[in-house]
């Protein structure tokens, strides 16, 4: 009975407590703020901040400056409304030099109302360094505590034991008590123990052989694992994070990676490759303008005037290379992310996820040879495989087509 | 008793014993600061012990060592802005041109992430010249750290704007007195370069341009005037030519610049088609040993053998004759003359001389033959050789009388490859003003008071017209290491013409017309249609006014030019240097080459020493004034007696490590332009000279390496008979109730030849000349080392492909049969190569063997069968016992004696792999190797890799042609066939199924990859 109102008066505490923060918002704004924001960051993003001049002006107190028809009419084709002689819209166009702002029949009105709603709320999380970087530490710290969670099972569990073991000695002595036996401390029966074991010759020779398997073993790893850089997460000169351009916005890893699917390297991008998108994108979420500066320092970018500056003395970036495979090993994107058709993940790991970019593969030989015993050929839709998958199915008996089947295991495809 | 004498230990302790007693008792003459290190306050406070200290020790080296085990900080660095279409790891192609003024070709650049790696021969061009070994190698030379880095005056550094001032006043002042200017080049064929050199003579009016070739054709070139109306030599057709005859020509080698080995090689097809190459000439050259019939004479003779085949044919067609005197082969004239006169209109004859009077037969006799119009041009020419002696001697007389104001020298060196250098280089004093454009601070270069550092061909912009209405054009492929500028560009800016060479030719070209980036994409341009017929060529009328002089008694001296190093241009290449001359096999060097029987005479030896490098004698050759002293003797089959032969090209001093005391300079005897003498000394001197000989056998001991066979047997015999008696017959070993061939009786399971690619190489033995470009090819594409003369003198050449040279010996297991020789004497005998032997080259490089005597024996399997056909090596996984090369009967293992690479110490001459800008030429796809390996020709793995990728992205099958080994790429007579067997419809393998097709050493069983096609021979029945 109890139980069941806590829960009640919890629902309808959280349903206030909601709806007060969404009284809170609601207010007067025009639209759906949150709505607004996608749309914003989707098509708007490219040329206009809230606080902000870009290509275009900051869109914050849009709707203090012009009328909400206007701001719809002007969205939706601007040009038409400059033909119509409208002289705010004309101003404007002069102001920005002429630049011509596409228009947006594709927006709805309701859009653009959303759009406006989230120019007036703004952005509830300013910001936002601070905030991600609070939320890493929470990240952190939680996975500190799940951790923390199973030394706190074990030790329980230790406890319990312990508690056993002693439940059960008092049992015994119990027991012997009433058989009329002399009983024995707990401390006792494990003297004895230990007295018969060291002179066991036996038992002395098992634990020897375990202990020293062991070390061996250690040490055979310890020395198999020089030269391996897995988990190796250098830091780079640029704070660039995959998880926000591969996660978050979806970049196409070869976008960036161009060479992947034509040759041997997955070439580290250009800085004018940033430059498609970073002439734009001034600020980042997390570092601001200091990461994105380092780019417009090697390319020279002045983002005052948003132009490139003359005679720059371009400054290259020297990225640290985290996947080093030895000379003797040739290796070719192409043959795996375009004829191979494998996912760069397969190797390279969750890169979309990784804020700094470490080596997610160990890149040893085991591990080439592993995957070309177990990847399967797309033999079908290859015309290259026609004539090999007839004799392979002949010879095989068989319809999976492994790498190893058709050469992949032979040291001269690799090494030469 | 034992005796109380003082023995002082020197004189000083007897002088002054107090300081001798003072040194005694104080061994350290100066004090050591003791007292000073153990005063100081730290050290006394320490605690440190000595085994406290001798455990840090121990434990900071342990963790230096294990800190060790990380791998360094690897750098990547991306372009800040990336060149459009350039993505890294994959190459770019270029068209473009290789032209100094002695070769020149078009060409096929490969460029990796914006560097030089790799020169082709330009396929499509319709006249593309000879991409030889020279021209291969020539990518190595961009990347000289020792070609010139800044213009240069008086030796030291300076920059551009002080040399064109100060030269510009020089040519003004010369202008205003008067004085001569003269432009002085190698043959230039470039029209823009004309253009340019017309703007500078329009400014400067008393400016005259002097060509002058190093190996000259000058007064060839003044019989060409005679009869054609021009000094040009006309184009010769082979493919036309039925019967070629060649006084003298060493037209598969240099001879007057045109390359005609491809033409050569499309009618050495054995067929009815196939032409017959008589050659007739003194050294072993290139084109000698691959004639059908060669005869050996003295060059005095070359005018009267000339002249009794023209009057031979003369006589046959009714003309007056001239009167000829005998020659030591009256008797095969006849047949020679037979044979011209049977192909009328399809014969050839050609001289390699530089005199007026064989030129003037040589072009009789071919208008007497009708070969006017067919297989000798009379309406295209060649540009490529327009050195004028004359006007070069008046040049000198002028510079002695100080009548030349300002000497400007391009794309020539006269001071080291002129036989008046030294003449040149004391009247280069008297001129007021001496500039050079060159690219080393060269033999010339270094004498002058300016040099203008010009940038090398594959920087460069180019136009050439090598042959009327052929053009050429090349764009330069990197951007320019070094402050060079090309030296018309220094004419143009001399005249005052603002304006850079590329502009000038764009603007030159586009005046005409033409789509200039076209132009380049392409690389040439051919404009024949319009070209019509000027004037009616005769020689005839001027037959009468030659003379013919009476062959010398006396040793005469034949000069010619090697393959691997022509004149010298690129001496400073260690690919070259280390690259076997075809015929005597010897790199490093030039050397006398002499008749085994007249070295007999004269005393002169050749030895093996028991590490198997050959040694030989040295001599001093007279001739006239010119004395050259400790040239070594090398022993040449096939020399006409009675003469001795030298390359020249050799001997350059100053131009970089690997150029430097290799071999003499032997420019000094090219006297007045002739390419021999006829009276010269020799006279053996002490010691003994190292030859870097890479084949100490001469012949093949009666064993089937080349198979041979002439083409009337070709035509006439079958291959195989039923009794085994085909002279392409197999051998056939007794199996349990049938005969096998090799492959098929044998003890192991086959590999799976059927399932995927089944790579193979066809070889034509037939048209193999022996060029050796595939050689350098093979250097350039799989980053093959450079061991160094030493090191080759112990028979650790590292060459993955090498072409063994094979003379014929008199002694033949039939001879022995019929006279009855026991079979020690015959074997000993046929040992001995001819005097007069015929010559056959093989390529030989890993046949790929299909059950291979190297793979079973390696300990821990480095080498090993792939399912495509290939014998894979393991660099890394190699150990190093060579017990693979010594079970490798072909000999094609070679073994990483040292590190070569990063080794600049003891192999600093190689520096393709031993300087920071040499390195630029590796190419990336091949792992470079290290000490203590095996390595071999891998078939162009990285080709095939490649090759494969490609039709896998684009999902279809790898076309026949798509995958070519570097051997095969640079082989301008097609000898070399790569390809896929399994593809029913690819050449290699129809190739397979040709009737010539046989497998080397097929009878021990290793089935291999690599096969061959008999050589057939058109001897006259």
């Amino acid at each position: 009975m109890n139980k069941q109102r806590f829960f009640y008066r919890l629902l309808i505490g959280l349903f206030f407590a909601s709806s007060v923060v969404f009284a809170q918002d609601e207010g007067d704004l025009p639209g759906d703020p949150d709505n607004g924001k996608k749309i914003f960051n989707a098509q708007c993003g490219a040329c206009h901040k809230l606080d902000k001049k870009m290509v275009g002006p900051a869109l914050g107190g849009v709707a203090d400056k012009y009328s909400m028809d206007w701001i719809i009419a002007w969205t939706q084709d601007n040009a038409a409304l400059r033909a119509s002689g409208d002289k705010d819209a004309i101003a404007i166009f002069e102001e920005y030099n002429g630049a011509i702002m596409p228009a947006f029949p594709n927006l709805s009105e309701q859009d653009i109302k959303d759009i406006v709603a989230y120019t007036i709320a703004g952005d509830k999380k300013k910001a936002p360094a601070g905030d991600l970087a609070d939320g890493g530490g929470a990240a952190a710290a939680s996975d500190g505590g799940s951790s923390g969670g199973n030394i706190w099972v074990t030790l329980g569990l230790s406890v319990f034991l312990i508690v056993l073991i002693a439940i059960l000695a008092k049992v015994k002595n119990t027991l012997k008590v009433i058989k009329g036996e002399p009983t024995s401390t707990l401390l006792d029966d494990a003297s004895v123990f230990t007295r018969v074991a060291v002179r066991n010759q036996k038992v002395i020779a098992v634990v020897t052989l375990v202990v020293a398997v062991f070390l061996l073993q250690q040490l055979y790893w310890g020395l198999m694992s020089i030269g391996l850089e897995e988990g190796y997460e250098p830091e780079q000169p640029i704070a660039f994070s995959h998880a926000l351009h591969a996660g978050e916005n979806q970049i196409d890893c070869q976008y960036c990676h161009y060479g992947a699917e034509k040759g041997k390297h997955s070439n580290i991008p250009s800085v004018n490759v940033c430059m498609n998108c970073h002439t734009y994108v001034q600020e980042g979420p997390k570092y601001g303008e200091k990461e994105i500066d380092k780019i417009y320092a090697a390319v020279g970018f002045d983002r005052e005037t948003s132009s490139y500056i003359e005679d720059y003395e371009q400054k290259p970036v020297k990225w640290v290379r985290i996947h080093n495979l030895p000379d003797l090993a040739y290796f070719s994107h192409a043959q795996h992310v375009n004829a191979g058709n494998i996912e760069c993940q397969t190797c390279h790991g969750p890169v979309e996820e990784m804020e700094v970019l470490y080596q997610y593969s160990p890149l040893t030989m085991g591990w080439c040879i592993n995957c070309h015993r177990e990847s399967e050929v797309d033999v079908e839709n290859n015309g290259y495989y026609e004539e090999v998958h007839a004799k392979m199915k002949e010879k095989h008996n068989t319809d999976k087509v492994t790498v190893d089947m058709i050469g992949g295991l032979e040291c001269g495809k690799c090494h030469y | 008793m034992a005796s109380e004498k003082t023995y002082w230990k020197g004189i000083g302790e007897l002088e002054n014993p107090e300081l001798a007693e003072q040194l005694k008792s104080n061994e350290f003459a100066e004090e050591i600061p003791v007292e000073d290190f153990l005063t100081q306050q730290e050290s006394n406070s320490s605690n440190t012990t000595r085994r406290d200290f001798l455990k840090f020790l121990g434990f900071s080296t342990a963790a230096a060592t294990l800190a060790a085990c990380e791998a360094p900080v690897v750098e990547s660095i991306p372009y800040v802005v990336a060149p459009d279409k350039l993505v890294p790891g994959i190459a770019s192609y270029y068209a473009s041109v290789y032209d100094d003024g002695y070769d020149f070709a078009s060409l096929l650049v490969k460029t990796r992430e914006g560097r030089p790696i790799k020169v082709d021969p330009n396929r499509d061009a319709a006249y593309r010249g000879d991409v030889n070994a020279r021209v291969q190698a020539s990518v190595l030379n961009l990347y000289d750290a020792t070609r010139l880095q800044s213009p240069l005056k008086n030796g030291e550094a300076t920059d551009w704007a002080t040399l064109d001032s100060e030269v510009k006043s020089a040519l003004d002042k010369a202008q205003a007195s008067g004085k001569r200017i003269v432009v002085l080049t190698g043959s230039v064929n470039s029209p823009a370069t004309k253009r340019a050199f017309a703007s500078f003579s329009e400014k400067y009016t008393n400016a005259s341009h002097v060509s002058a070739d190093a190996f000259s054709y000058s007064n060839a070139l003044d019989a060409s005037e005679k009869v054609f109306g021009k000094r040009q030599f006309p184009f010769f057709d082979l493919t036309k030519a039925d019967k070629i005859v060649s006084v003298g020509a060493d037209f598969l080698g240099q001879w007057i610049g045109q390359g005609v080995s491809s033409a050569y090689a499309e009618r050495r097809k054995p067929g009815k088609d196939m032409s017959r190459h008589i050659q007739i000439e003194a050294n072993m050259s290139l084109t000698g040993s691959n004639a059908d019939t060669r005869y050996r004479v003295k060059p005095s003779e070359y005018t009267a053998i000339l002249a009794g085949i023209y009057n031979r044919i003369a006589k046959a067609a009714g003309e007056s004759t001239i009167n000829a005197g005998k020659t030591s082969i009256d008797n095969q004239l006849d047949n020679i003359a037979k044979d011209l006169i049977n192909s009328r209109g399809k014969s050839l004859v050609l001289c390699g001389t530089n005199d007026v009077n064989n030129w003037m037969l040589t072009y009789a006799i071919n208008q007497l033959l009708g070969n006017f119009g067919s297989t000798v041009s009379t309406t295209v020419f060649s540009n490529l050789r327009q050195g004028n002696d004359a006007a070069f001697a008046q040049l000198l007389s002028d510079m002695k009388s100080g009548k030349v104001g300002v000497l400007l020298m391009a794309q020539t060196n006269p001071v080291y490859n002129n036989a008046r250098g030294s003449e040149f280089a004391d009247a280069l004093a008297k001129v007021d003003c001496s500039v050079a454009c060159s690219d080393k601070n060269d033999e010339s270069a270094s004498l002058v008071t300016y040099v203008c550092a010009t940038p090398h061909a594959l920087e460069s912009w180019t136009d050439a017209e090598p042959f009327t209405g052929h053009y050429a054009f090349g764009q330069p492929t990197i951007r320019p290491l070094f402050d060079t500028r090309q030296w018309q560009h220094c004419l143009l800016s001399w005249a005052g013409v603002e304006t850079d060479y590329h502009s000038f030719i764009k603007s030159y070209w586009e005046g005409k017309g033409l789509d200039v980036d076209k132009l380049l994409h392409d690389g040439f341009y051919t404009k024949l249609k319009e070209i019509s017929e000027e004037n009616t060529p005769d020689a005839l009328s001027h037959v009468a006014s030659v003379k013919v002089a009476k062959p010398s008694e006396n040793l005469e001296l034949a000069l010619y030019e090697k393959t691997g190093m022509g004149v010298g241009n690129l001496a400073n290449n260690p690919w070259l240097q280390e690259f076997p001359d075809p015929i005597t096999r010897v790199s490093w060097d030039n050397y006398l080459t002499i008749s085994a029987a007249q070295a007999n005479e004269l005393g002169l030896k050749n030895k093996t020493r028991s590490n198997g490098a050959l040694d030989g004698n040295y001599v001093t050759i007279t001739a006239g004034d010119v004395r050259i002293e400790n040239v070594p003797v090398l022993i040449q089959p096939g020399q006409a007696y009675n003469t001795v032969g030298l390359a020249v090209g050799y001997g350059r001093t100053g131009i970089g490590r690997a150029a430097e005391d290799v071999g003499v300079n032997a420019f000094p005897l090219l006297l007045n332009g002739a390419h021999s003498v006829s009276n010269i000394e020799i006279e053996k001197q002490d010691g003994w000279h190292g030859f870097a000989c890479t084949q100490l056998h001469h012949t093949m001991m009666g064993r089937r390496i080349v198979q041979e066979i002439t083409l009337d047997t070709f035509i006439n015999e079958p291959a195989t008979t039923e009794n085994h008696k085909g002279w392409n017959e197999r051998t056939m070993f007794e199996t349990v109730g049938q005969k096998l061939t090799a492959d098929k009786a044998n003890l192991w399971a086959d590999f799976d030849k059927e399932t995927g690619h089944f790579w193979n190489m066809s070889i034509d033995l037939n048209m193999c000349t022996g060029c050796g470009a595939c050689v350098i090819a093979c250097h350039a594409e799989n980053n093959v080392p450079v061991v160094g003369k030493e090191e080759v003198r112990k028979s650790r050449d590292m060459h993955w492909l090498r072409i063994d040279r094979y003379y014929s010996s008199d002694m033949t297991k039939e001879r022995a049969k019929e006279e009855g020789v026991g079979a020690i004497k015959m074997y000993l005998d046929m040992e001995v190569p001819s005097e007069s032997p015929e010559v056959v080259f093989q390529p030989i490089m890993c046949q790929h063997c299909n059950h291979a005597p190297c793979e079973t024996v390696c300990p821990v399997a480095a080498t090993v069968h792939s399912s495509e056909g290939l014998n894979h090596m393991a660099y890394n996984r190699c150990i190093g016992t060579r017990y693979c090369a010594n079970n490798c009967p072909y000999k094609v293992r070679r073994f990483n004696w040292f590190r070569y690479s990063d080794n600049a110490e003891k192999f600093g001459v190689n520096y393709a792999m031993n300087d920071d800008l040499g390195k630029m030429v590796l190419n990336p796809d091949v792992a470079v190797r290290s000490r203590g390996v095996m390595e071999k020709c891998s078939f162009c793995i990285q080709r095939i890799q490649l090759g494969k990728l490609e039709a896998k992205k684009d999902g279809r099958k790898v076309k026949d042609g798509e995958v070519q080994t570097a051997c095969m790429q640079a082989c301008d007579t097609g000898a070399i066939q790569f390809g896929d067997v399994n593809d029913s419809n690819s050449k290699v393998a129809a190739l397979k199924e040709d009737k010539r097709m046989y497998h080397l050493l097929e009878d021990i069983g290793t089935q291999p990859s690599v096969f061959y096609q008999t050589k057939v021979r058109n001897k006259n029945a």
